[in-house]
């Protein structure tokens, strides 16, 4: 490969939607189909979107019962959510399975840091046999203690396989060290020993508590008749009734500001490489500079030509690739730069992003690199949004986050828009200067010394519970 | 991906009127050998060029192992026109965003870009394929981070390493033996005239296919292809890989140590290239085993027995015959042993009583559906048109792929069972920490 796509999944994303369009003019702005929208009376918000050129459907849904909700049991929210699957009222696990594989209908369930989701892509000729399992796996699971059981061993194996690599882990060591004792500092995973103390019985009080119409969105997106589609879901989660219990969502909750450098060191014993973040705080999901800042964060790690890449890779061959990016969240987030190297060049590589982020804030960006950016950023977008499956979660990210109409109608002329006077205050505002925090993974005893340039290190072993 | 035809008369019929056909891509080929497949498809304003180069790890030797890696780095870093960083910079600039990656077959660049740029963008493929430099200094850099890459695979993935290592096993003469990325010390030791020689033999438009999909008009690619490609002469063909596998006479076996919690265990069966008539009933075998929760090995050795924690294998297309593998993470304190000898027992039960009806039209079904993905996006359309046209001779067989895996019956899939899953044919490899046990 020229370049990891997916490396350390720094990315972010934009969302528009639009008028009537029948095919896109290539000169016109990229805009999405029309969709309609509607709530049922127990409160869940119902999108469906058009789309024959595959006789498919997609469908996705969100829950607010993400890892947020975790309270002591860290790993809750994303073993319930794969417990949908454990079997329902009315199909056993391997009975779900069985009808499934059968139409190639694919179902996936799971937790992110702050909502659950399902989503599923089957025939549109199946339809009828997919919904009515769908529905159950989302209104009435049963949790069956054998196949919990079986799917802990699964999930402890995975843990423990999962501290092989540093990529692996990196993300939940650097939310734990910005957010500190912020829900937003909960990892998804969970860790071995909180995990190994669950019973079903947390399942389904979890389950209880938040999985409800009410605060939910279903999106689906393909090839069905709006008309006939909206009766045949009515009659399936009309019924799905409101939960009594609602979690309190401590996610709003204000996060501690940082206050001084720091590092973190977490010491692999066999590594022969350093994978690294440096960076801080980042930005809400609805900033109103959101787009401005992604433009900005294009030039500075956003693409194969930003500066840290061109530095860290094609100018000195450190690393096999360099990035930043801001992970926003509902009501904070996180910034920062990502990169790897080995573990003899560890210094150099991190004085070397040091440097590229200072020369970001002492120099700025020129009118022509600017105008790069925009454009690459333009250019770029439309493929996001181009399947029945991207769609529904677009739909389904619009309802989580609320987006602004103005926003999402002008995002063309938001980029069009952003001045070098008005990025030079893009820089200023949200991309940190001092006060940096460093999570390194590596070999410990090789690296300390140069750890403790950048600030007061605390150290962690990659074997260790948690993070 | 958007358009809304008679939507009023489409209810759950699951109509195909909208699909991309075989009549749908066009096809030319220059008086320079190089050939194009065009699809034109509107549905984002966006457009693709995949250009599949015939030239992977299986063209290399010992001493020159990876280059064909090596080179798909280097043809970013320069040519006569579009100087060094200059490739990325002017498609960036143009909101244009590439890619590129190396199989033991293929070298193959990706381009994705808003199809104002077409024109831009072919001035970039032409500039590199006609005169690429290859700089010393870039040479020297690139090493840094291909070694990099390779590194971080193997220290990022048992996986890397262990099948690396029954590549290396079950393959004893053909040039499959070694990995793509290549050993350490030819990454470091192959020198410019190698590099010359690679890109002068290889680099030619007549052993390129150019794949372009997206909201594009033939005429504009073929206006463009007569301006920035024609130009560039045509070498002499590659001479063509001669070796050959010789048939394996017994079981191998070979063992890797690295620190893991539970061992990774690769079983690879020798069989035959993408264009054997066997093909369509090998890859029903290999979904049979894996594909979805109540496939065999899933439900047997993860679900029922719960002896892995994972459980899959891979069947692809290849221009020589490969590996057919099977591969399985063991579940804690389970012993490899017992999961190499819960595979063989499933496979056993379908080389003795076959499969069933139901399984066979699963398998079916689940193939009609990946159909429909590859259809989805116009990157998927051009990947999968250009793996067609080059493994199976022709872009068409990708449109009649639902129809050949029809025709495959319980019985063909019984035989080829039997045919390749045989002792004397497999390569077992295991890969755990404690290897003086």
């Amino acid at each position: 490969m020229k370049n990891l796509k997916k490396y350390a999944a720094l990315l972010i994303i934009f969302w528009i939607t639009g008028s009537k369009v029948m095919a896109q003019n290539p000169t016109d702005a990229f805009k999405v189909p029309d969709y309609e929208k509607f709530i049922l009376p127990n409160g869940l918000t119902v999108y469906l979107m058009e789309q024959h050129e595959v006789p498919v459907i997609s469908f996705s849904a969100i829950l607010p019962a993400g890892a947020i909700y975790d309270g002591a049991k860290s790993g809750l929210a994303s073993l319930t959510a794969a417990g949908l699957q454990y079997g329902t009222k009315n199909f056993t696990k391997s009975k779900i399975e069985e009808e499934l594989d059968f139409i190639g209908a694919g179902l996936n369930t799971y937790a992110n840091k702050e909502s659950a989701g399902l989503s599923s892509k089957f025939a549109s000729k199946d339809a009828n046999k997919v919904l009515p399992i769908l529905k159950e796996v989302l209104v009435d699971p049963v949790f069956d203690q054998e196949e919990f059981e079986k799917e802990r061993k699964r999930v402890l194996s995975g843990l423990e396989q999962a501290q092989l690599s540093q990529r692996n882990v990196i993300n939940a060591y650097w939310d734990k060290f910005i957010f500190g004792n912020h829900v937003y500092s909960n990892p998804v995973s969970g860790s071995p020993e909180s995990v190994s103390k669950f019973t079903v019985q947390d399942l389904r009080t979890f389950y209880q508590s938040n999985y409800s119409p009410q605060g939910s969105a279903i999106a689906l997106v393909g090839d069905f008749k709006s008309q006939e589609m909206k009766t045949l879901l009515r009659n399936l989660f009309g019924g799905w009734k409101k939960s009594t219990l609602v979690s309190k969502n401590l996610a709003t909750q204000a996060v501690n500001s940082i206050q001084s450098s720091r590092v973190l060191l977490v010491n692999k014993d066999d590594a022969r490489e350093t994978t690294l973040y440096i960076g801080g705080l980042g930005i809400r999901r609805d900033n109103p500079d959101f787009v401005a800042i992604d433009v900005v964060n294009t030039v500075l790690g956003g693409r194969f030509t930003s500066w840290l890449n061109d530095e860290l890779r094609v100018n000195s061959g450190l690393t096999y690739g360099a990035r930043s990016g801001f992970i926003p969240l509902k009501h904070s987030g996180t910034f920062s730069i990502s990169t790897f190297t080995a573990t003899k060049t560890t210094e150099a590589t991190l004085d070397k992003a040091l440097q590229v982020l200072d020369s970001l804030h002492k120099k700025g960006i020129d009118e022509k690199t600017l105008s790069s950016a925009k454009n690459y950023v333009k250019g770029q977008f439309p493929p996001k949004y181009e399947t029945p499956s991207q769609l529904a979660g677009l739909l389904t990210q619009m309802f989580w986050y609320g987006f602004n109409e103005s926003f999402i109608n002008n995002f063309q002329s938001n980029v069009d828009g952003l001045t070098v006077a008005k990025s030079r205050e893009i820089i200023n505002k949200y991309f940190p200067k001092d006060k940096l925090q460093f999570v390194l993974i590596g070999k410990s005893e090789e690296i300390k010394g140069i750890a403790a340039k950048y600030g007061p290190v605390t150290e962690k072993q990659i074997k260790a519970d948690g993070f | 991906m958007k358009k809304l035809l008679s939507i009023l008369l489409l209810g759950f019929c699951g109509s195909l009127s909208a699909q991309t056909k075989a009549d749908d891509v066009k096809t030319f080929t220059l008086d320079n050998g190089m050939k194009f497949l065009v699809l034109e498809d509107r549905s984002i304003p966006n457009a693709n060029m995949y250009l599949f180069y015939k030239v992977g790890s299986r063209n290399e030797y010992p001493g020159i192992t990876g280059l064909s890696h090596f080179f798909e780095h280097m043809m970013f870093n320069g040519s006569k026109k579009y100087g060094p960083k200059m490739f990325d910079q002017t498609m960036e600039f143009n909101g244009g965003a590439n890619n590129a990656y190396t199989t033991q077959n293929l070298t193959v660049y990706t381009d994705w870009f808003p199809v104002s740029a077409m024109e831009t963008i072919f001035d970039l493929e032409s500039d590199r394929i006609s005169s690429l430099s290859i700089d010393p200094k870039m040479v020297e850099s690139e090493r840094g981070v291909v070694l990099s890459e390779r590194s971080t695979g193997l220290e990022n993935s048992p996986w890397n390493m262990l099948n690396d290592a029954v590549y290396g096993t079950a393959f004893q003469e053909h040039s499959y033996r070694w990995t793509v990325i290549g050993y350490e010390t030819d990454i470091k030791n192959w020198t410019k005239e190698d590099l010359e020689r690679y890109f002068k033999t290889y680099y030619a438009p007549n052993n390129c296919l150019v794949v372009v999909s997206g909201n594009v008009k033939v005429e504009d690619v073929k206006r463009l292809a007569e301006k920035y490609m024609a130009p560039i002469p045509a070498s002499d063909p590659p001479k063509p890989v001669h070796l050959v596998e010789p048939p394996q006479s017994g079981e191998r076996r070979i063992i890797v140590q690295k620190e893991v919690p539970s061992p990774y265990m690769m079983i690879g069966y020798h069989t035959p290239e993408a264009q054997n008539k066997d093909f369509y009933a090998l890859s029903i075998l290999s979904s049979i085993l894996s594909s979805g929760n109540s496939s065999r090995l899933h439900a047997e050795l993860v679900d029922k027995r719960q002896l892995a924690s994972m459980v899959g294998t891979d069947f692809s297309e290849s221009f020589d015959p490969n590996l057919f593998m099977i591969y399985a993470l063991a579940a804690k304190d389970v012993k490899e042993l017992d999961i190499e000898n819960a595979i063989y027992s499933e496979i056993e039960k379908i080389k003795k009583d076959g499969i069933t009806e139901q399984e066979l039209q699963k398998i079916k079904n689940q193939k009609l559906m990946e159909f429909y993905g590859q259809l989805e996006t116009i990157n998927g359309k051009s990947n999968n048109i250009g793996t067609y046209e080059l493994f199976f001779g022709d872009y068409r067989k990708m449109f009649d792929a639902p129809a050949e895996f029809s025709k495959v019956s319980i019985e063909d899939v019984k035989r080829v069972a039997n045919q390749y899953f045989k002792k004397s044919n497999r390569t077992i490899g295991v890969l755990k920490a404690n290897v003086e046990e």
